[in-house]
């Protein structure tokens, strides 16, 4: 739909009704970066992509089924995605054709060259009516197309209607209660197929969340008490949900004046003792790095969450990418002791701020939690997470831990400062600096000393790397080919290589949670695979390793194939990845 | 660790500690240049802590950069030395979760008005309760010499060598300008003065603006005529602060209502020779105390219910 027209609340109601029957879903929202692009034109896209399956999925998939379009231009826009499987069906609202007829027959051209589907539709006149009146109420009857399709009751469906709708006064509603019938009794005596999801998982503590929900959940349960932001996509949700949760668990959320701002308030607030969260994107970590810097050198805790987008610069701001990794990793000035998590998926994304917080506070170097937009924005149906109730990093369990792949750190970690009194503390007075310091703490230019305050801040995140457990496998423990892959393309690989294995080929795939520092064995594990390729949503082509590949390279002096980088702004699909796999397994004679 | 402090703002000595004096907060010697006039403001503050028991150990001195950056590292309290122009977001964190320390932030003329700006700004809007004192020593000084947004015109320096191009910055005017709650205006080599000025500010609740006249002996050795009085102006007002006696014969007084915001821009036009306090509103609003209000009127909710929203 054109943005501005709700195709969103329809999306959302959507996912929640497929949630509410019992089968699995996951979706990727089709987002303009502007609010109101003029409609009728490319940029106007508004939308869900939603997969559904009688089987646990964390991944967009591969090829579309199913599109419905509010007019031609749109459904030119989506198909150039080249993203309609075989025989994929096409519903298309013929309503503005009168006016449009070239560019209707256009697109309809393109539908009936390419074999799919076309069921063209018109809203009938009370609908239209109705409509017109409320200014809004399209997305409500297509939704009732759509929800007749899939077999999603009336009961079921209204129920959800009013969720998502819940701040409409009660006239409103009803209208667009009728407009969702309407489409539901049109779709039942106009069009004839149905689609059939077997209810596949009981509803018993089954939660529907998207990732940035829960990483705003994780944060409280981790038990921080202070989130400072400031406005940017797609980070901006944790900051509007913990805005509305976060003093009722007794926290506070301070919109800072700007990035720089945010980040600081956070340094100063753990300095007082107060476990504290920052949340951005990346032009937002871009300017945070010299604060990042000086968390470590002054040994203050802080944690950063990196939603990355599509970059660089402003880039496509509500596309999804993994290209921040040189820029957390890599990107401020002097040596660098920061540590990297980054999250799969959204239980990870529930259970990251507490690893983060175990990890800083022990450590008191900075930990940078790397989501993306896809994560941040796609729901997902989980069990409930285990609620933790963290107060100290002493109550993190170890099913957290494990669950990143870490084991518990030693006891007793040496700091450059020996006195780490917070404020309030009798006769612990200290002065913190972002200049070099002796034991005491205080400002020391001596090359001994600045040799051995890097030594101890790198002993520190070597206490990670030899806290690191074997990452994630999937499939054998040597192959042909293995497979590698970070943060959200956990599920995509997963998928991928168990159709590869379904097809006796050689391959495995590794996923890498904690992606700074990496695990000391991780030569070992890849040294029992003939090829190791990486798949990453980051730039690389034949004369330049995308980022992971760059890293791993540099890690394990290893020749690490970049085998699928693409900067498209759209998820990785088990397709692609599977492509790649026999391309490498059958064309690169192994 | 895990809770933000419920405690009301704590000056009192703990039992047991030592008894505070000038000595008892010295640290080191102080890195600056002999006759800088950094010493003096450093006198002041520690001046004000013990002769307003500020408990050391609840007391957070907190900097940006350059020579002002160092203060914190000279007094034996808490402190954060932190990056250039950024201590006002490193105090509004604190501020916000431990609005039982007291908070002073030393700052210079470039961190304030040029790399910090956008800070201050927002420092003077939020009116979050410290005591800020911008030591203004019109020039980069750390970095030898370079123009900065109040280096006055014609001044050369080795960024601007034929001459500082533009007008100063006048600081007083920006923070009335923003809606400072408090706004005074005081001198390094006026000791009385500048610790009665920093004495208000810290009894001022909400974001106390101290302009401080500095000079670097180093780099503009004729920037102020500290040993001359003929040129100065002191404000005077029963709520205001006393003029400097050694200064006062041949200085102006002039009486001036703090509360009056008109008469507050008249004598801000005088940033350079008016001294005293220029206005004071105790009723602006704090951003901290809004935040605290509002996390103490919200009920409260368990943790183990947190994800219950979400079921299906």
């Amino acid at each position: 739909m054109d943005a501005g027209f709700g195709a969103q609340k329809a999306g959302e109601i959507l996912i929640r009704a497929f949630a509410a029957a019992g089968v699995h879903v996951y979706s990727e929202p089709v987002i303009p970066a502007e609010i109101s692009p003029p409609p009728r034109t490319p940029a106007a896209l508004s939308g869900a992509i939603i997969r559904v399956a009688d089987f646990k999925i964390g991944n967009i998939g591969n090829h579309t089924d199913l599109i419905l379009a509010s007019h031609e231009i749109l459904l030119e826009t989506r198909l150039g995605d080249h993203e309609a499987g075989p025989g994929c069906r096409i519903l298309l609202d013929v309503g503005l054709r009168k006016s449009n007829a070239e560019d209707f027959q256009r697109v309809i051209d393109q539908v009936i060259e390419r074999g799919y589907e076309l069921v063209e539709f018109e809203i009938g006149e009370t609908s239209a009516m109705l409509i017109k009146s409320l200014n809004s109420g399209k997305n409500l009857y297509y939704l009732g197309i759509l929800a007749r399709i899939y077999n999603l009751t009336f009961e079921l469906v209204e129920p959800e209607i009013r969720k998502v709708f819940f701040k409409l006064p009660e006239g409103k509603l009803a209208k667009n209660i009728t407009l969702f019938r309407n489409g539901y009794d049109y779709a039942d005596t106009h069009i004839d197929y149905r689609i059939e999801i077997a209810m596949a998982r009981g509803r018993e503590e089954e939660i529907l969340i998207d990732g940035n929900a829960a990483l705003s959940a994780g944060i409280i349960d981790a038990g921080i008490k202070f989130m400072s932001g400031y406005p940017i996509t797609p980070a901006s949700t944790v900051m509007h949900t913990l805005a509305a949760d976060f003093a009722a668990y007794g926290g506070i959320v301070h919109q800072a004046e700007d990035e720089i701002a945010a980040v600081g308030a956070v340094i100063g607030a753990y300095y007082g003792g107060t476990p504290s969260i920052t949340c951005t994107s990346g032009p937002g970590l871009s300017l945070k790095q010299e604060f990042i810097g000086y968390a470590a050198m002054a040994e203050i805790p802080l944690i950063v969450i990196d939603a990355q987008r599509s970059g660089p610069s402003t880039g496509m701001p509500t596309k999804t990418a993994q290209s921040d990794l040189p820029a957390v990793i890599f990107g401020r000035h002097g040596d660098n002791t920061t540590i990297v998590l980054s999250v799969a998926d959204v239980d990870d994304c529930f259970y990251a701020p507490h690893v983060a917080r175990y990890l800083t506070e022990k450590l008191k170097i900075p930990v940078i939690v790397m989501t993306d937009f896809q994560i941040a924005n796609s729901f997902e149906v989980v069990h409930k997470m285990a609620v933790t109730e963290m107060e100290t990093i002493d109550d993190i369990p170890d099913h957290v831990l494990q669950r990143f792949y870490i084991e518990r750190l030693p006891e007793s970690i040496e700091m450059v400062k020996d006195n780490q009194a917070i404020p309030g503390t009798p006769d612990g007075m200290r002065r913190v600096t972002g200049l070099n310091t002796d034991a005491a703490g205080e400002v020391a230019y001596c090359p001994a000393s600045a040799q051995r305050s890097h030594e101890i801040r790198n002993r520190k995140l070597h206490a990670v790397r030899y806290a690191l457990q074997e990452p994630e496998i999937f499939g054998p423990e040597d192959a042909d080919l293995l497979v590698v892959g970070w943060g959200s393309a956990r599920d995509i690989i997963h998928e991928a290589v168990s159709v590869a294995q379904s097809r006796n080929l050689s391959v495995a795939g590794l996923h890498l949670k904690i992606v700074y520092p990496l695990p000391l064995m991780l030569a070992d594990i890849f040294k029992r695979y003939k090829k190791v390729v990486a798949v990453e949503l980051a730039y690389g082509d034949d004369l330049k390793p995308a980022p992971l590949a760059s890293l791993l390279r540099m890690e394990t002096a290893m020749n690490i194939i970049s085998a699928l980088s693409p900067a498209t702004g759209r998820p990785l699909t088990p397709r692609s990845v599977l492509m790649k796999i026999q391309e490498y397994l059958c064309e690169h004679d192994i | 660790m895990s809770t933000i402090s419920e405690a009301p703002a704590a000056v009192a000595i703990r039992e047991g500690s030592q008894e505070m004096t000038i000595k008892s907060l010295a640290i080191e010697n102080p890195r600056w240049c002999p006759g800088c006039g950094d010493f003096g403001i450093l006198m002041a503050l520690k001046r004000v802590m013990v002769d307003e028991q500020f408990n050391p150990a609840d007391t957070v001195h907190i900097s940006g950069i350059g020579c002002s950056g160092r203060t914190p590292n000279y007094i034996r309290s808490y402190g954060i030395h932190g990056i250039h122009g950024r201590a006002i977001p490193l105090a509004t964190g604190l501020i916000l979760t431990r609005p039982d320390l007291n908070i002073f932030i030393e700052s210079g003329d470039g961190d304030s008005l040029s790399i910090g700006g956008n800070h201050l700004l927002h420092g003077f809007n939020k009116n979050v309760n410290c005591v800020y004192l911008l030591f203004n020593n019109e020039l980069y000084a750390l970095t030898k010499s370079q123009t900065s947004p109040t280096t006055r015109k014609g001044h050369k320096t080795n960024t601007q060598p034929t001459g500082t191009y533009l007008d100063p910055i006048n600081p007083l005017r920006f923070a009335l300008g923003i809606g400072a709650s408090f706004v005074a205006n005081t001198a390094d080599w006026m000791s009385d003065h500048l610790v009665a000025t920093l004495k208000l500010a810290a009894a001022h609740p909400g974001f106390s603006f101290v302009h401080i006249s500095q000079r670097c002996p180093h780099f503009d050795p004729n920037a102020f005529q500290h040993k001359k009085a003929d040129w100065m102006t002191f404000l005077t007002h029963k709520n205001g602060v006393t003029p400097e006696r050694r200064f006062v014969k041949k200085a102006e007084v002039r009486e001036h209502d703090p509360s009056d915001l008109q008469a507050a821009f008249d004598a801000a036009e005088h940033f350079k020779s008016w001294f005293g306090l220029i206005y004071q509103n105790s009723d602006k609003p704090r951003y901290e105390e809004i935040l605290r209000a509002e996390l103490e009127s919200t009920p409260p909710k368990p943790r183990s219910a947190l994800l219950d929203k979400y079921l299906i």
